[in-house]
């Protein structure tokens, strides 16, 4: 009973939009001045793609536990907000935790806690890479970086057009939100059954207002693509010109070079340490 | 005359829906990775994910725009705004919730039936599921040496997917899908169509009969899936072999590890020397 009431509690806590709308708006565009995101987006994702995949591929544990210690510092370099950290902890908790459960059940024992461990270690560097360089980055110099990197145009502008418009969409849920609570009457919620029959309640609601949310943003997406129609947005996507012109800010430096040069040290001393245990 | 064409869409109202999808379902799988799950029982209840925002835009508007515009909603939204990327792991939930909602939207002949809108939501979940399902065990043996030889890991992996395959359907399924899409469709259907400017689907509109080309289509989509698994299955052998030969040797880890160092030094170098080029010009 008590673990039921905390449970409906810290889903109500969680489902506060202002905090939502606050830690998103903090990772996406809080970090400016950190030293990672004054780094060049290509080379951030040229790094992302050796930490994301070949972590995978590896089974040696001083490797992964060496490429993990990077990516953690990292991960504190660039500042990353609360709320996404600890979705990353609950990420890896559940994946592994969960599995080690039901590995014991069907009657394993120790032995299964070292391969499951090395899984641990893989899911978690390559979870705090992709944290690194996909919250660390400001979302323009990202959707600049993919697009130099030849990814559909269609993918860049939805990055820059997401983070545009998430907190609009947000505010105008909560509105919506907002409306229908005051005009509805919720279910009284004392007893065990009563709690069961709000979080229905409030799971219908939030299911109900995205109706004149989806109308509503049908009206905007129009005005959206009109607007993008009107400035020839779907000629200049495929313009090899208007691409060039749009990526003459992106700089390597001797900032990025340092960063690499580092980051291959690391790996190479870790390269090193492996081969002699 | 017009009207009895199949239901197209023109370049720019595809991008609307575009736009519309991956706005909506954006921020609805937003909440989800926010709401948490909690068992009863052996049952898990969790909100897996709001489905049903796609599904219903799929059956009133074009479904290849919808279907794309909520994988990449939720590749832009939930994954890449929070850093929960996860590379390989990502083009796979890509493809499946694609494969789903596509199949879904083409099978509704008429949106004001509850009945054909019900089944259709159904079907597109326990395809997006059975694909992801098929997808999480052979990522689970490609990341664990030895996997058969660890007792009850292998039983362990089938009995939880194939739970969460079956508690997602049954529990997800129908109450965040089915039940929200049969009383969404019929209500936003002749509404929603004309702020983008389009016809109401019907009989005459629907595009394409549920026969031959859903199957050729489902059929090139399971090719997708199964190609992609047998990429990263080459890509493990390769990666493993360069693998084992750089650790085989310490000379070359030695060497590495020197030239890491003249790296360094040389990107210290440029460093200061660009420092004070610009004093020098200043």
């Amino acid at each position: 009973m008590k673990i039921m009431q905390k449970l409906s509690e810290s889903i109500l806590d969680k489902l506060s939009i202002d905090f939502l709308r606050n830690q998103g708006l903090k990772n996406a565009y809080g970090n400016d001045d950190t030293v990672i995101a004054s780094l060049d987006s290509r080379i951030l994702i040229l790094w992302y793609l050796f930490f994301g995949v070949v972590p995978w591929f590896v089974n040696d544990i001083p490797f992964l536990l060496g490429c993990f210690l990077l990516v953690a510092i990292t991960t504190k370099l660039a500042r990353v907000a609360g709320l996404v950290l600890g979705l990353f902890l609950l990420g890896v908790f559940t994946q592994t935790g969960y599995l080690l459960i039901v590995t014991l059940l069907f009657g394993g024992d120790e032995t299964a806690i070292a391969p499951l461990l090395v899984l641990t270690l893989k899911v978690a560097t390559v979870s705090l890479a992709s944290i690194t360089v996909f919250s660390g980055l400001d979302p323009d110099h990202l959707a600049n970086g993919l697009m130099w990197y030849g990814c559909p145009e269609k993918l860049s502008f939805s990055i820059s057009y997401a983070y545009r418009m998430l907190p609009l969409l947000m505010e105008e849920f909560q509105s919506v939100l907002l409306s229908y609570r005051l005009r509805g009457n919720p279910p009284a919620h004392d007893t065990f059954l009563g709690k069961i029959r709000y979080l229905i309640y409030q799971i219908r609601v939030i299911i109900h207002s995205f109706y004149p949310l989806m109308l509503n943003t049908a009206k905007r997406s129009r005005t959206t693509v009109e607007v993008l129609e009107i400035k020839g947005y779907r000629y200049a996507a495929v313009n090899k010109e208007v691409k060039k012109v749009k990526l003459s800010t992106m700089k390597v430096t001797n900032n990025d070079g340092m960063f690499l040069a580092l980051s291959f040290l690391w790996v190479a001393v870790t390269i090193l340490i492996s081969t002699l245990v | 005359m017009e009207t009895l064409k199949a239901q197209t869409a023109t370049q720019p109202q595809k991008l609307m829906i575009f736009v519309l999808t991956m706005a909506l379902y954006g921020l609805a799988t937003l909440f989800t990775e926010l709401i948490p799950s909690f068992q009863v029982g052996i049952v898990e209840f969790s909100v897996e994910y709001f489905l049903f925002i796609p599904l219903s835009l799929a059956m009133l508007f074009d479904p290849m725009s919808a279907a794309l515009g909520a994988a990449t909603g939720e590749l832009v939204f939930s994954e890449i705004m929070l850093g929960q990327f996860g590379g390989l792991g990502e083009v796979e939930k890509f493809v499946t919730v694609t494969i789903g909602v596509y199949i879904a939207g083409r099978m509704v002949r008429d949106p004001r039936n509850r009945r054909m809108v019900a089944m259709a939501a159904i079907g597109g979940v326990i395809i997006q599921q059975f694909l992801g399902m098929v997808v999480d065990i052979l990522k689970v043996q490609f990341a664990i040496q030895d996997f058969e030889a660890v007792a009850g890991l292998p039983e362990s992996v089938y009995a939880t997917e194939g739970f969460a395959f079956l508690n997602d359907v049954l529990f997800s399924g129908i109450l965040f899908c089915m039940l929200p899409t049969m009383f969404l469709v019929p209500k936003l259907y002749g509404k929603i169509e004309p702020l983008l400017g389009m016809q109401p689907r019907n009989e005459k509109t629907y595009l394409g009969s549920i026969g031959w080309k859903v199957i050729i289509g489902s059929l090139a989509a399971f090719l997708l899936a199964i190609g992609a698994e047998f990429l990263a299955e080459n890509g493990t052998a390769l990666i493993d072999w360069e693998a084992d030969w750089a650790g085989s040797s310490t000379a070359l880890a030695i060497g590495m590890v020197v030239a890491g160092v003249i790296a360094v030094i040389v990107v210290w170098v440029l460093r200061t020397r660009s420092a004070k080029n610009v004093e020098k010009s200043a």
